[in-house]
C-alpha cells in the first residue's frame, strides 16, 4: 500500500514542474516593465516558481540577447522580435520547440496562421503575443485648422500638403517620413502598384523589378520635393530626435505619420493639450492593386533551448497568455493580445483603449501581401536606408538607388538560402 | 617559490586574471576570428583571408569610414592639444580665483565623453539650437551642422577638442616645472612673450607635448560616443567612424570574423603611427639630460 502512495505521488510530481528559479527578458516602455514584474510575480506565485526580471529598453535589446544567445546565458522566457526569427533559429533550433510542451500550454488560444508565423522549419518557436500593422496617423487639429479633409488617395494627400503650407506656413509638413518610415513609405508605394512583397518566398529572391522600386523611390523625392514631408538633410539638422519627441509633432507642425497600429499613445501622449491624432484608413494610390498593409507578428515569447526548466517555463508562459491572472496583469501592453481567451477578456473589461482597438481594426483590415521578416533584416533595412539617403542628397538617381537596394538585398538573401 | 613571492603573486593575481580576462584573451582571440566566418550563432568558419581581401578590395563603406577617421584623428589631436596648451599657460598665470578656473575648466573632461553631453551637444548644434540663435544676433544665416556632411565632422571634432582637461593638467603640471629663471634671463636679454614661449617653453615641454599626442591619438581613433549619440555616422557616413562600423558589423550585422578584421586593422594603423611619433621623436623631443646641442 505504502509503496502504490508513493508511486501514484512520484507520477503525479513527475507531471508537474517543481519549483523553479527562472529569468525572463523583454525590451519595451516602464508600462510594460511594471505589468510584466506584476504578471510573473502572480504566475510564479501561483505555479511556486520564481522568475527574475530582466528588461531595458528597445535599443541594445538585440545586442545583448544575440551576445546571450551566444553564450547559451539567455533567460529561461525571452521576448523575441518576429523579424529577428531567421538570426536566431534559422533552422527551427534557436529556440524550444513548443510543440513539445503543448500539454502544458493551452495552444488551441492561437489560430493556425498565427502559430505558422512563428513556426520554422516545422518547429514551434514562440507563442505570438499580438499582430501589428502600420497605420496612418493625422493630426486631426491642425487639419481642422487648415480647413483640409483627411485625405484618402495619394493625389489628395499632395493636395492637401501643399494647402496646409499654402495656409499655415512653410514651417508646416503633413507628414513624417525618416529612416525606417520612409523605407515603408517606399515599400508601401510599390505594394500597393504591385501587389508584391519585397522578397518573392519562391525564390528567396527580391521580387519587385528595379523599374518597379524606381518608381516606389520616385514617389518618396515626389514627396520630399512638394514639401509634403522634410527632407533628410532638415531632419539630419535637428539631430535625428524621434518624431514624439519633436516640438514640431508635439504642436501639430509636422500633422502625421504612418507608425504601428500599437503606438498609438505613444504619439497621442507627447501632443500638446488641444493637439489629437486620429488613425484612418489607408491612402492608396487610385490604380492601386492592394492597400499595402504592413502586418506582421509584434513580437513572441519563446522558451530558451537551454533553459534548465521549460516545463515551468511553460506554466508561466500559459498563466502569462491565457490564464486570467496573467492576462488581467499583463493588459495590452503588448498590443491587442493574439491569444484568443486574453483578447476577448480585455475587451469585455474595457480595459483596451478604444483608440488602439481603432487603430488595431484598420490595420487588421488592410488588404496587401504576406511580409517577409526579412524586410527588417539589420542589414538589409541598413542598406534600404542608406540608399534612400544618398538619394535624398541628390547623389544618386531612383534608378541607382533602386538597383543599389535590389543588389544589397538580394545579397543579404542569398546567405539564407536553404 | 618564496612565500614573499607567493604573496606578491597573490596580491597581482586580481589584475592579471583581469587582464586575461577581459583584454588578452580576447585580444588574441579576435585575432584567430578575423580569419573566420562567425554570426555568433554558429561555430567560426575558417575562410583565411578573406575578410581582409575583401577590406581592401570591395568594402566601399570601410574606405570611407577609414578616411573620415584618419581625417577626424588629423583634426582632432592638434586642435585638442593646442586649445589644452593654450588653456593651460593662461592658467599657469598667477590669477585671483585661479583654482575656481582651473576646476572649471577640467570639468568638460569629466563630462565630456557622457551620453548627456552628447544629447545636450545635438541641441546645441540643432537648427534651431543656441549656435545657430548667437548667429543670428549678428544676422548670420543658420547653419546646417548636422544635415551637412561637410559640417557634421567638425561639430563632432568640436565635441571632442571641448573635453582638453586631463591633456590641459599635464600641460599646466610641465608649465609649473620650467625653472622662472630661464624666463628672466631670456627677458633681460630683450625676449618677447611670444618668443620666450616658442624657445623656451616648447622646447621644454616636449616630452608632454609628446606624451599628450600619443594618449589623445589613441583615443580620438576610438572615438565612438559622440557620433554614435549625435549623428548615428551620418550624414552619408561623413562622421561613420570605424569604432561605429565595427559596432555595426560586430552587433547589428552579426559579423564577428568581419568586424574582427576591421578592428585588427585599425589596431595596425593605430600602432603604426605611435612608431611613426616615436621614430620622429627623436628628432623633436628633448629630455632632461639630453646632450643634442
Amino acid at each position: 500500500m505504502k509503496l502504490h502512495l508513493t508511486t501514484a505521488l512520484a507520477l503525479t510530481l513527475a507531471s508537474q514542474a517543481t519549483a523553479a528559479d527562472l529569468r525572463m527578458s523583454w525590451w519595451g516602455g516602464d508600462s510594460r516593465h511594471i505589468a510584466t514584474q506584476e504578471a510573473l510575480k502572480v504566475c510564479g506565485e501561483k505555479y511556486g516558481h520564481t522568475v527574475a526580471p530582466e528588461f531595458t529598453g528597445f535599443d541594445g535589446y538585440l545586442e545583448k540577447l544575440t551576445t546571450q544567445m551566444a553564450g547559451s546565458t539567455e533567460a529561461d522566457i525571452v521576448q523575441v522580435n518576429w523579424p529577428w526569427l531567421p538570426l536566431f533559429s534559422q533552422d527551427g533550433e534557436g529556440f524550444y520547440d513548443l510543440t513539445e510542451l503543448s500539454e502544458t500550454i493551452d495552444l488551441s488560444q492561437w489560430s493556425d496562421d498565427q502559430l505558422a508565423t512563428v513556426t520554422v522549419q516545422g518547429k514551434l518557436n514562440g507563442l505570438p503575443l499580438s499582430t501589428t500593422g502600420r497605420v496612418f496617423f493625422f493630426n486631426t487639429t491642425t487639419l481642422e485648422a487648415a480647413g483640409i479633409p483627411v485625405p484618402s488617395t495619394w493625389e489628395e494627400f499632395f493636395s492637401a500638403a501643399a494647402a496646409l503650407r499654402e495656409s499655415q506656413g512653410e514651417g508646416y509638413n503633413l507628414f513624417n517620413a525618416v529612416k525606417e518610415t520612409a523605407q515603408l513609405l517606399v515599400t508601401l508605394a510599390v505594394v500597393q502598384k504591385t501587389g508584391k512583397d519585397l522578397v518573392d518566398p519562391e525564390t528567396n529572391r527580391v521580387a519587385w523589378t528595379p523599374e518597379e522600386l524606381a518608381a516606389g523611390i520616385a514617389f518618396y523625392g515626389r514627396l520630399i520635393e512638394t514639401g509634403a514631408v522634410r527632407s533628410q538633410q532638415q531632419e539630419a539638422g535637428e539631430g535625428n530626435v524621434n518624431l514624439y519627441e519633436k516640438q514640431d509633432w508635439a504642436q501639430g507642425r509636422i500633422a502625421g505619420s504612418y507608425e504601428w497600429d500599437t503606438t498609438y499613445f505613444k504619439y497621442a501622449d507627447t501632443l500638446e493639450e488641444g493637439q489629437t491624432i486620429d488613425s484612418v484608413t489607408p491612402i492608396r494610390f487610385e490604380d492601386a492593386v492592394t492597400d499595402g498593409a504592413y502586418r506582421k507578428p509584434s513580437m513572441l515569447f519563446a522558451i530558451s533551448r537551454n533553459s534548465d526548466n521549460p516545463e515551468a517555463a511553460a506554466e508561466i508562459l500559459n498563466c502569462m497568455l491565457t490564464e486570467p491572472e496573467g492576462i488581467d496583469a499583463l493588459k495590452d501592453t503588448r498590443g491587442l493580445p493574439a491569444s484568443k481567451v486574453a483578447a476577448d477578456r480585455l475587451i469585455e473589461a474595457g480595459m483596451i483603449k478604444p483608440e488602439i482597438v481603432k487603430a488595431h481594426e484598420i490595420a487588421m483590415a488592410a488588404s496587401g501581401p504576406a511580409i517577409s521578416p526579412f524586410n527588417e533584416h539589420p542589414e538589409l533595412r541598413g542598406a534600404f536606408i542608406d540608399t534612400l539617403e544618398e538619394y535624398s542628397y541628390g547623389m544618386i538617381d531612383e534608378v541607382e538607388a533602386a538597383e543599389a537596394i535590389i543588389d544589397a538585398a538580394n545579397d543579404v538573401l542569398s546567405d539564407f538560402d536553404s | 617559490m618564496t612565500r614573499k613571492r607567493a604573496l606578491g603573486l597573490i596580491y597581482l593575481s586580481p589584475y592579471i586574471i583581469g587582464l586575461m580576462a577581459f583584454t588578452a584573451i580576447p585580444f588574441i582571440a579576435s585575432f584567430y576570428l578575423s580569419f573566420t566566418d562567425y554570426n555568433l550563432m554558429r561555430s567560426p568558419k575558417w575562410t583565411g583571408l578573406e575578410n581582409y581581401i575583401k577590406l581592401f578590395t570591395s568594402d566601399r563603406t570601410f574606405r570611407r569610414s577609414l578616411s573620415v577617421t584618419l581625417l577626424y584623428v588629423f583634426l582632432t589631436v592638434p586642435l585638442k592639444l593646442a586649445f589644452a596648451l593654450f588653456i593651460a599657460y593662461i592658467l599657469n598665470y598667477k590669477l585671483r580665483c585661479i583654482n575656481l578656473f582651473r576646476t572649471a575648466f577640467y570639468v568638460p573632461s569629466i563630462l565630456g565623453g557622457s551620453i548627456a553631453i552628447a544629447v545636450l551637444w545635438r541641441y546645441i548644434f540643432a537648427t534651431e539650437g543656441l549656435v545657430n540663435m548667437v548667429l543670428a544676433w549678428f544676422g548670420i544665416e543658420p547653419v546646417n551642422w548636422f544635415g551637412d556632411p561637410t559640417n557634421a565632422l567638425f561639430t563632432i571634432t568640436l565635441l571632442r577638442c571641448w573635453q582638453f582637461g586631463s591633456a590641459m593638467v599635464i600641460f599646466l603640471a610641465a608649465l609649473q616645472s620650467i625653472d622662472k629663471s630661464l624666463y628672466e634671463a631670456a627677458a633681460i636679454d630683450g625676449a618677447s612673450k611670444l618668443r620666450s614661449f616658442v624657445f623656451i617653453t616648447i622646447p621644454l615641454i616636449t616630452p608632454v607635448i609628446f606624451f599628450n599626442l600619443i594618449m589623445q591619438m589613441v583615443q580620438a581613433f576610438q572615438e565612438f560616443n559622440g557620433p554614435y549619440i549625435i549623428t548615428q555616422g551620418g550624414p552619408l557616413k561623413s562622421t561613420y567612424l570605424l569604432p561605429l562600423y565595427i559596432y555595426d558589423e560586430a552587433f547589428k550585422r552579426f559579423d564577428m570574423g568581419y568586424a574582427s578584421a576591421i578592428a585588427w586593422v585599425l589596431f595596425l594603423i593605430i600602432m603604426a603611427l605611435t612608431l611613426v611619433a616615436f621614430w620622429s621623436s627623436k628628432k623633436w623631443v628633448f629630455y632632461a639630460g639630453d646632450k643634442r646641442s
